[in-house]
């Protein structure tokens, strides 16, 4: 399949690339990342989304995009809610994956000699790793509160303070969401991973604020150079697996009722204002909250670690928290016409502008902080969300660096000894549950995440805050 | 012969083939395969056993609905399986006897979570020498 340069940043991926594609491709690259995006099956992907009824505007990859599962994994594409399909697929598996960005005053130089105590009570603290079971048991109703009531129900519980909520996207729940759409499968795999961390990408890393881009935005999202930072990659555990698992499932069957049919049965969908979409939306919902809830406990056991290691008594506050993988109901403009549309984000971040009112007090004015992990041993980004990402990527961005090796191949080209002298030569302590889960996760298996952010700020759908160096990383 | 099975690569997760001189070897060699990616199988001592059935119309949703029922033992209902006898698939069904031990033993060398399992270009086909079946896994 052939991409049509359109400028620096971005290529089009004409709608007669494919028979049956009704919208053209847009997919942000550079040469070097389109030629990487180039290597497996992301474009087929592409224009695969691009078949589906009733989707608006373009069938969307961000710079990070690599092959996924029916959608590719940086993918964006909005669907007309009257005519158009929700896709369970188009979200993923792992339901509301996501980042959290915490930030403390403290200087990082300040406690340097502290960051190995403070790595190794994490890795007691936070549960991680496959079969790892979190603080809590939620029997009965218990987990249904918890789908209900997201980072609230944390908070409310003791898992953190009041002012946590609006530094979070949707602060931390999502009203629509309907915890009896969810099946007993999935409350069972969920019962006991509340407040854990979960394996493959997943991680907890403590990082320092190397370089500031922007002083007001940074200092709007409490950032400044120097300070220490704690950045938690993980998402609804095994319940939003389930709930994925079940409606691919039940959306095969409903897709025969519908009429519709896709080129790959990962690709299943139903219209949205369907019952099976309906009920999709409500069982996603539940799991996005439950992945809130997972996110804020976590949260509070860092802050436990931070004051217990350091005496300190000013715990690490909320920068923000973002969904990647999530379908939503928001405005946006297509066609001239403003409107609600359906958007999927599978491996992308929402980036909304200063000034939406979607956006909480707190940072409304500066824009909504968008939250980028590297791999690693590289580095991470926060930026900012702007009006071009509205008008063009119905206001979305990336997602982090984006996969570039297969884990088997990740795993041949370094030995865990190699690795973890490659990190301590870099300053990095490392804490891994296993020594493959490690060098899988390595820093060349990854695309380079300057060249991803650097081509969504140089086209203009997020710009660039602030850049983080990683001091300690944690592994599932 | 005894089924066997190979880890594919993905550019992000990983795939399992797997060979049988009959369908159900091929199944049960492909279940096999996605326990060998979540547990070291040579650390788990199989304790107990649990039937499974699952409804299928096509032999590609009765391989994502089996591999799937085995996940969910692991993840949801706390039972290791490492040991796979499927006694009959195909027809709308598949019944099998899984053989494994409950989680939490001291002894066992857990490794990575498997999210899921997806459809992406699953096969199941008829062979000169069997069946074979590929699946890939979100891990």
């Amino acid at each position: 399949m052939q991409l049509e340069r359109i400028d620096e940043f971005r290529c089009l991926l004409p709608r007669s690339s494919l028979k049956g594609m009704r919208i053209d491709g847009l997919v942000y690259a550079g040469e070097k990342l389109a030629q990487q995006i180039g290597n497996d099956r992301t474009l087929e992907q592409v224009a695969n989304v691009a078949t589906l009824p009733g989707l608006l505007g373009h069938s969307l990859a961000m710079p990070d995009a690599h092959q996924g599962y029916g959608f590719c994994i940086g993918g964006v594409a909005a669907s007309d809610p009257e005519r158009g399909i929700v896709s369970a697929g188009g979200v993923g598996f792992d339901i509301n994956c996501g980042v959290r960005l915490l930030a403390s005053a403290v200087p990082a130089a300040e406690i340097a000699t502290s960051i190995p105590a403070i790595l190794d009570g994490l890795f007691a603290a936070v549960p991680c790793g496959t079969g790892t079971k979190g603080p809590l048991r939620l029997d009965g109703g218990g987990i249904d509160a918890v789908m209900e009531g997201g980072a609230e129900w944390a908070v409310g519980a003791g898992y953190g303070e009041e002012g946590d909520l609006p530094r979070i996207e949707e602060s931390g729940k999502i009203d629509s969401a309907d915890p009896g759409m969810v099946s007993d499968r999935a409350r069972e795999r969920g019962r006991s991973q509340l407040g854990t961390l979960g394996s493959g990408n997943h991680f907890l890393e403590i990082q320092v604020v190397s370089e500031v881009y922007d002083e007001a935005t940074a200092s709007a999202f409490g950032l400044a150079k120097g300070s220490t930072a704690f950045l938690i990659h993980s998402g609804s555990r095994g319940l939003g697996h389930q709930v994925c698992t079940d409606y691919l499932d039940s959306m095969q069957q409903g897709m025969a009722r519908h009429a519709i049919t896709v080129a790959d049965r990962q690709l299943a969908c139903v219209p949205v204002r369907s019952a099976e979409g309906r009920a999709y939306l409500g069982a996603m919902g539940a799991a996005a909250n439950f992945a809130f809830a997972n996110r804020q406990m976590i949260t509070h056991l860092v802050r436990r670690v931070f004051k217990k290691t350091l005496g300190a008594d000013d715990a690490p506050d909320i920068v923000y928290d973002v969904c990647h993988n999530i379908a939503k109901f928001e405005q946006h403009e297509t066609g001239g016409v403003r409107r609600e549309v359906l958007v999927h984000r599978k491996g992308a971040t929402r980036a909304f502008p200063p000034g939406h009112p979607a956006l909480p007090p707190a940072v409304r004015g500066a824009g909504q902080p968008v939250l980028i992990p590297g791999s690693m041993g590289t580095c991470s980004y926060v930026l900012v969300g702007t009006d071009r990402a509205m008008a063009e990527t119905f206001g979305s961005s990336c997602h982090g660096a984006g996969r570039a090796m297969s884990r088997t191949r990740a795993r041949k080209e370094i030995t865990p000894e190699k690795l973890l002298s490659e990190m301590s030569r870099r300053g990095i302590h490392v804490r891994g549950q296993t020594r493959s889960g490690l060098t899988e996760e390595q820093p060349d298996a990854y695309k380079d995440v300057n060249a991803v952010v650097e081509t969504v700020h140089g086209a203009g759908i997020a710009r660039k805050v602030a850049k983080l160096l990683p001091l300690a990383v944690m592994k599932g | 012969m005894n089924g066997v099975y190979r880890i594919l690569e993905h550019p992000a997760d990983l795939g399992i083939e797997a060979e049988g001189e009959t369908l159900a070897e091929a199944f049960a060699s492909a279940a096999r395969g996605l326990m060998s990616v979540v547990v070291d199988p040579e650390s788990v001592t199989v304790r107990e056993e649990r039937k499974v059935s699952v409804p299928g119309a096509d032999p590609e949703q009765l391989l994502v609905r089996w591999l799937g029922e085995i996940l969910f033992l692991y993840d949801g209902a706390g039972f290791v399986p490492a040991e796979f006898s499927v006694e009959q698939v195909g027809g709308g069904g598949l019944e099998a006897t899984v053989g494994g031990e409950p989680a939490g033993g001291a002894e066992l060398r857990l490794k990575i979570d498997v999210k899921a399992v997806t459809y992406h270009d699953i096969s199941v086909r008829e062979t000169s020498r069997g069946w074979y079946v590929r699946v890939y896994l979100d891990v």
